[in-house]
């Protein structure tokens, strides 16, 4: 096919009612094709299961740190409230005092130990 | 014949499969439609590695969203539209790149396609038809890409490419006096 013949064939794929199929076939005959690399089949898998084990690694990863969290956060809960109800025990209330230890003769206490009287 | 077409039911069972976690039957999938792809994909963007890219994010995409694939088109078209919102995309951001540098973002992005294919032995038809496609505005490059490509009909394209028919009948002849204008300086 000439380079003619070739423009010829090309304008007419875009008559409204052209045999569409039968020009590209044509053009595929005389050279035109289009194609991937030879592995491109495997390049899509691995991308995407690849891409797939990283999404999940990452979805794990949160979900133990979420696990973790309230482990911690529990853990940490319970110790406040043997806390405060051992001062409450000790103390007999949870005021600011006795919750930073200190009690009501705390005053004459420290001048005691600074004067040694 | 240049568009592929595969038994309707063989194709649900290879969706299905695909849907049931076998690799296998999206590999089948892969290796069925690339052919398609890439006529698409290297016909709008030209035989870069760009093209590549675009090719197998075509596929990833469909593989994500698989599952709203409702058989209620051929699983050809729904690539096909995938592969031709892709490409578009590509272009417009490819076009917005120039556009950073210069005023005449067309024009410049049409040199550097063209250039693209200066530097690639091929046969004369081949380098005439993609020199064709890359001068084209890519609205009337799509409409080519679609008919001498991929041997779409009018309404199978307007299908593919969500317009009605008037629109593409009316491109078809402006695409038509454009390339006119494009093969005779070639």
């Amino acid at each position: 096919m000439n380079t003619s013949e070739i423009k010829k064939l090309i304008i007419s794929s875009l008559n409204a009612n052209a045999d569409t199929v039968e020009i590209s076939g044509k053009l595929e005959e005389v050279g035109v094709t289009y194609n991937f690399s030879h592995n491109f089949g495997d390049k899509v898998l691995n991308k995407l299961f690849s891409a797939g084990l990283a999404i999940n690694r990452e979805v794990e990863f949160v979900k133990y740190m979420n696990f973790a969290f309230y482990r911690v956060a529990l853990t940490g809960v319970a110790a406040i409230v043997v806390l405060l109800i051992s001062i409450f025990l000790m103390q007999g209330s949870i005021s600011l005092n006795s919750l930073l230890g200190l009690s009501d003769n705390y005053d004459e206490s420290i001048v005691c130990l600074l004067t040694g009287n | 014949m240049i568009k592929e077409s595969y038994n309707q039911t063989e194709e649900d069972e290879l969706v299905k499969a695909c849907l049931n976690g076998d690799k296998n039957a999206f590999g089948e999938i892969v290796n069925r439609y690339q052919k398609m792809v890439a006529r698409t994909v290297k016909g709008m963007l030209g035989d870069t590695v760009f093209a590549e890219d675009i090719g197998q994010e075509v596929f990833i995409n469909l593989y994500h969203s698989l599952s709203e694939f409702r058989g209620e088109a051929k699983l050809s078209t729904y690539i096909q539209k995938i592969a031709v919102n892709l490409t578009l995309n590509e272009l417009k951001r490819k076009k917005r790149f120039f556009s950073l540098f210069s005023q005449k973002a067309n024009n410049e992005m049409h040199e550097f396609e063209i250039a693209d294919y200066d530097t690639q032995e091929r046969n004369e038809a081949a380098e005439i038809v993609n020199k064709a496609l890359m001068a084209m505005d890519p609205k009337f490059r799509i409409i080519l890409t679609m008919r001498m490509l991929q041997g779409y009909s009018t309404k199978e394209t307007a299908e593919i490419l969500d317009l009605p028919l008037g629109t593409v009948l009316s491109r078809l002849s402006r695409a038509q006096e454009q390339l006119r204008n494009i093969l005779a300086k070639l």
